[in-house]
């Protein structure tokens, strides 16, 4: 339950965990005062072998992934050839395009590395995460698609969603799974869903 | 035993002084979105508000709100995401002003206002070139002359102009200004008297006096974060206000087990190339695992020793940072809220 259960929400975790028949939860002391309404004391332990977290929490590519990050589409403007995006200019556009505004930037986890490098999924397309990743925002080149203010942009989740996994978040960070998911549970707003 | 996150008001305030002396007589606009670059929005809005600072920047509408319940009646709090009806209407029943970068957003704002008989204190933002938000050039007159409508019915004032810079060279930034210029200057041509323009954030702020105008938008320097790539704390007069500490909670041969991790937001491919403070001095970082650390041991190492992150006399969030290529906001903003942060 480290970590608020790596992003997830220990509450949320340790209830579902004992419903799908967990034996107990582990958790440190601060830890187990937050879950005390929620699970029965006797069940939340201070050591002791876990499962392993990775495929509960569906982070290792063998299991569903829990956790799907999502932004918004703000706003949407022409960008023309050769004109830079966001802070440095790190990107220029090679052709006439859109670019979306999109919710979502380091501050909620959505890591500084991924500028350039990552994308994001759309009514089902991909487009790329163009420009640097600033602390609340992104840029995406959305080019001739069909998006509108207040689209759903996913940025990781389960890929049979069409959402970007996690694992192309690896590659282009070097961070962990973990600490990926954990970043942005921790400081998303979090919603629960089936 | 956990990690904490020790803030330290009185170099903030020290911070701010240093900030405000330097910009007069422009004034500050303290931005103090993503609680406070993760420094803890309430501390640090009250002690802003004692120092005399009467500008809050919140990205959200969420932030902003939070800050007005800080702050009182008398500050002017600016919040320039585009959102919703809900929000513009939380916004201006605790009189936010908006930032707006869209026409059908600026359409929005007067609805809301409408419906709830108050007129919106609205900045117009262009854009000079970062293309995130922002109206285009070509599409300001027309925007403007949409705002006159929506102000000469009493749903709007225009207080402001304002946009973002790029920062990727001075002569970008020297094209973005002008054409900032020019947006005022249509802005005031169309009969709208603007009391506020802002474009600078912390950098241009303190190197280019050019860019000053009536406010600029502070974050960074007053938490004490330099540029990466940019001047050191000492030339710019400023000092951290953040130390991230943890405790070590065993020592295995020459190995010094610390209570932090990748999972209270430690980044983890710092591993070998930091060092962090101990009580016998700077010591390499060797690994970091999810919720432990490696530290390479020091004569006398024991548990409970303190081992600090960064801070002040030790490594700074920027120092790690340029490690990875990246800027010492997001190594603020990415310690976890879990970890206590500790006023002093």
């Amino acid at each position: 339950m480290r970590a608020d259960a790596w992003g997830h929400g220990a509450r949320f975790v340790a209830h579902s965990a004992i419903e799908a028949g967990a034996a107990g939860v582990l958790a440190d002391r601060a830890g187990a005062a937050a879950l005390s309404d929620v699970v029965d004391p006797r069940r939340v332990l201070g050591a002791g072998d876990t499962l392993d977290a990775d495929a509960v929490f569906g982070l290792s590519g063998t299991t569903t992934p829990v956790m799907s990050a999502h932004g918004w589409v703000v706003s949407l403007k022409a960008l023309r050839t050769g004109e830079g995006v966001s802070y440095g200019y790190t990107h220029r556009a090679t052709r006439d395009t859109t670019v979306a505004l999109v919710t979502g930037g380091y501050a909620q986890g959505i890591v500084r590395a991924l500028g350039n490098t990552a994308s994001v999924t759309i009514a089902g397309r991909r487009h790329p995460i163009v420009g640097r990743v600033a602390m609340d925002v992104c840029v995406v080149d959305v080019g001739d698609s069909v998006v509108a203010r207040g689209d759903e942009v996913a940025f990781f989740g389960d890929p049979r969603t069409g959402a970007p996994a996690i694992e192309e978040w690896l590659r282009a960070t070097g961070f962990s799974a973990a600490e990926l998911t954990a970043a942005v549970g921790l400081h998303a707003a979090r919603e629960y869903g089936p | 035993m956990s990690a904490r996150l020790r803030i330290d008001l009185e170099a903030f305030a020290q911070n701010v002084a240093t900030v405000r002396a330097r910009v007069a007589p422009a004034e500050l606009m303290l931005v103090v979105k993503d609680d406070a670059y993760g420094h803890g929005i309430q501390a640090i809005v009250a002690r802003a508000v004692a120092e005399g600072v009467c500008w809050f920047g919140a990205f959200d509408v969420r932030a902003a709100v939070a800050t007005r319940a800080v702050s009182g009646p008398r500050a002017r709090i600016f919040s320039w995401l585009t959102v919703g009806a809900d929000e513009i209407a939380a916004a201006l029943d605790d009189d936010i002003e908006l930032g707006v970068g869209d026409a059908g957003f600026l359409d929005d704002v007067a609805a809301v206002a409408a419906a709830r008989d108050v007129v919106a204190r609205v900045h117009l933002k262009i854009d000079t070139g970062l293309h995130r938000n922002g109206i285009r050039p070509e599409d300001w007159p027309a925007v403007l002359l949409r705002a006159l409508a929506h102000q000469d019915a009493g749903r709007i004032v225009v207080v402001g102009v304002w946009s973002h810079i790029a920062e990727a060279s001075d002569h970008d930034d020297d094209r973005a200004r002008a054409q900032f210029d020019a947006a005022v200057n249509a802005a005031e041509a169309a009969g709208f008297s603007i009391e506020v323009r802002h474009l600078a954030a912390s950098a241009a702020s303190f190197a280019r006096p050019e860019f000053r105008y009536d406010v600029v938008r502070v974050g960074a320097f007053c938490y004490g974060i330099r540029s990466a790539g940019g001047s050191s704390e000492r030339e710019l007069g400023i000092r951290p206000i953040a130390t991230l500490t943890a405790q070590v909670l065993e020592v295995r041969d020459d190995d010094a087990v610390v209570a932090i991790g990748s999972l209270d937001g430690l980044p983890s491919i710092l591993a070998g190339r930091v060092s962090v403070g101990t009580p016998g001095g700077m010591r390499e970082l060797r690994a970091i695992g999810l919720i432990e650390s490696i530290v390479e041991a020091w004569p006398g190492a024991a548990a409970g020793d303190e081992v600090t992150v960064f801070g002040r006399d030790v490594s700074s969030a920027t120092d790690l940072a340029e490690t990875i290529e990246t800027v010492g906001e997001e190594i603020l903003v990415r310690v976890s809220p879990t970890v206590p942060r500790e006023v002093v």
